[in-house]
């Protein structure tokens, strides 16, 4: 019996590492690699870098233009976050606590745009949109579009408006608070936890994004995200492909998820749980 | 407040959102919609050719080829996501020594954008110097290496590829599903003396039922439509082994992909009509699939 357990621990944590390793190693792969030249990279002969070149890292930032890239990922991630959490917790607010004519035809069309999707269709559609709109050429084209597709986060939000108690806005609203007053007062903050989860989602979405930026900047190359960026470096900007720029590039594209994953892991583990539960 | 005025406080909270859903969200499916009847190559007039779209996806072998791919593609994904990520989150679930840590180690490749990772996948399988063959031929495991994006492999490696970036989310979906299982059952079990193995096929494998049939369904849909990997890694090449369905729609909308130097015609009306059966099919699959795990669920 006691054999038994340590064989099945064995066996046990010899599973778990080697699935850890397999994880890892195209994550430690691209560490070491942005530190190498090209040429040791395209030969391949090494696993650690021959030496190491910090330095990749400096001039993929200024040569390869990714202080530009990771800027305007940085603009589309924030002003979507911060588009999408607006407009579905507003809508939130309305379909929990109040009650008006068409308040199932809202919720159906969210539910219709979650579960009906047609690929890459839509992308020209919107785009011709853009164009008439005259933002077709502006990442704004772009956050637009991400904030539409907000129904997930809706849904998320609404029930944890769920777990507000009621009796709290109607306090407020006996107190003489206007409902919109009471929504920016007293529920926006008490929904914390919620928003902080849905940020993380739409950061995650928007940050990762690869289609529709690249359909909005190529004829702007200058309006490029990381990861439409990061993708064209294979084919290289100049004849040859850059691929330690690439890797470099590629390090520095997950670092600000990798940390806003780390901030949230305990309230994205709860909510995961939370959501399958409602 | 008054009724009106509520009304409208209402309508003005909800009114950005549905705006934005109605015009960005649902337009979009109804333009393309329109267009599988004409024959339209995104600019110039639109010319109504009836079915004729839908008469030449019936002859349009790429077409057909793509879908043959993608129920190759789902289903190798999954075999390899669902057990493992089954597994994964059964083991980390209970007391476990590092759970933490592993969790975040297996959740890692899904804050990645695949579209970066297919990158750095691109220079561990390419046959001429990647990574991968460099280190089988020098550790003598092969002579000249294995051609992973050939046309023999390629669809293998692209499917490790989506799995590599699946995994973690599928496992924190169960793991949320096994939080729902009390643990005082487990140890009502192990009183009588139940093992983990006759543990996990007696309780949670039963009791994770309903979950798992929503995350199954889900990985479903996610795998018949995905495509941003493939793109950035093989662009469906070589010789159209990897082309798979939302890939080869893609390509009727944007012909440009990429670094590609094909240019080829839009096809809107086309690609709309192929939009439409796809998704016919996405739909369909996914009600055999309902259907058959509630039977199943009937039945045990």
């Amino acid at each position: 019996m006691r054999l038994n357990t340590i064989l099945g621990k064995t066996i046990l944590w010899i599973f778990l590492l080697t699935v850890a390793f397999i994880t890892l190693i195209p994550v430690v792969i691209t560490i070491l690699g942005s530190f190498k030249t090209n040429a040791e990279l395209t030969a391949g002969a090494t696993f650690l870098p021959k030496s190491w070149h910090f330095s990749n890292y400096a001039e993929a930032w200024s040569q390869a233009n990714f202080s530009r890239y990771t800027l305007n990922s940085l603009i589309v991630s924030l002003a979507t976050v911060a588009g999408t959490l607006l407009v579905s917790s507003m809508a939130a607010y309305v379909v929990d606590r109040m009650d008006f004519a068409g308040k199932k035809w809202y919720i159906g069309l969210q539910s219709f745009t979650m579960f009906v999707a047609v690929g890459a269709v839509v992308l020209r559609p919107q785009f011709d949109l853009m164009v008439k709109l005259h933002l077709h050429s502006s990442l704004w084209g772009v956050i637009l579009i991400l904030i539409s597709a907000h129904a997930s986060i809706f849904f998320i939000l609404a029930s944890f408006m769920k777990g507000i108690p009621r009796e709290l806005d109607e306090a407020a609203l006996i107190d003489g608070c206007s409902p919109g007053r009471t929504f920016w007062r007293i529920i926006l903050p008490l929904l914390g936890p919620g928003l902080g989860v849905g940020a993380l989602f739409t950061f995650r979405g928007a940050w990762n994004e690869y289609l529709l930026p690249l359909v909005f900047t190529m004829t702007k190359p200058e309006l490029q995200t990381l990861t439409v960026g990061l993708a064209n470096l294979k084919y290289g900007i100049s004849a040859a492909s850059q691929t330690h720029y690439m890797m470099a590039g590629a390090c520095l594209s997950i670092l600000p998820i990798l940390v806003a994953y780390l901030f949230a892991n305990k309230s994205f583990m709860q909510m995961t749980a939370g959501s399958l539960k409602g | 407040m008054n009724k009106t005025k509520h009304a409208l406080f209402s309508y003005s909270f909800i009114f950005p959102s549905a705006l934005l859903t109605l015009v960005l969200g649902i337009y979009p499916i109804a333009w393309a919609f329109r267009y599988m009847f004409y024959d339209y190559k995104g600019f110039g007039t639109a010319r109504f050719t009836g079915l004729a779209n839908f008469s030449r996806i019936l002859k349009d072998t790429q077409f057909w080829d793509s879908v043959v791919n993608t129920f190759v593609y789902a289903g190798g994904k999954l075999l390899i996501t669902i057990p493992l990520a089954l597994l994964l989150a059964a083991i980390l679930n209970r007391g476990l020594r590092g759970r933490q840590l592993l969790r975040g180690i297996f959740f890692m490749p899904t804050v990645i954008s695949t579209a970066v990772m297919a990158v750095v996948f691109f220079t561990i399988f390419n046959s001429y110097n990647g990574i991968l063959n460099q280190f089988l031929i020098r550790s003598g495991l092969s002579d000249s290496g294995v051609d992973w994006l050939g046309p023999k492999y390629a669809m293998l490696t692209v499917i490790l590829v989506a799995a590599w970036g699946a995994v973690g989310n599928y496992m924190l979906l169960f793991l949320a599903g096994l939080q729902n299982i009390p643990e005082d059952v487990y140890e009502a079990s192990s009183l009588d003396g139940a093992g983990k193995i006759q543990q996990f096929r007696y309780i949670t494998l039963p009791m994770l039922g309903p979950v798992m049939q929503m995350v199954i369904m889900l990985a479903i849909i996610t795998a018949l439509k995905g495509y941003e990997s493939i793109m950035v890694l093989t662009e469906g090449g070589p010789v159209g082994k990897t082309e798979v369905m939302f890939l080869y729609l893609y390509k009727l909308f944007f012909p440009v992909g990429g670094g590609s130097a094909a240019v080829q015609v839009q096809e809107f009306g086309y690609g709309s009509a192929v939009a439409f059966v796809s998704a016919v099919i996405v739909g369909m699959i996914s009600l055999i699939y309902f259907y058959a795990s509630r039977r199943m669920n009937q039945t045990d």
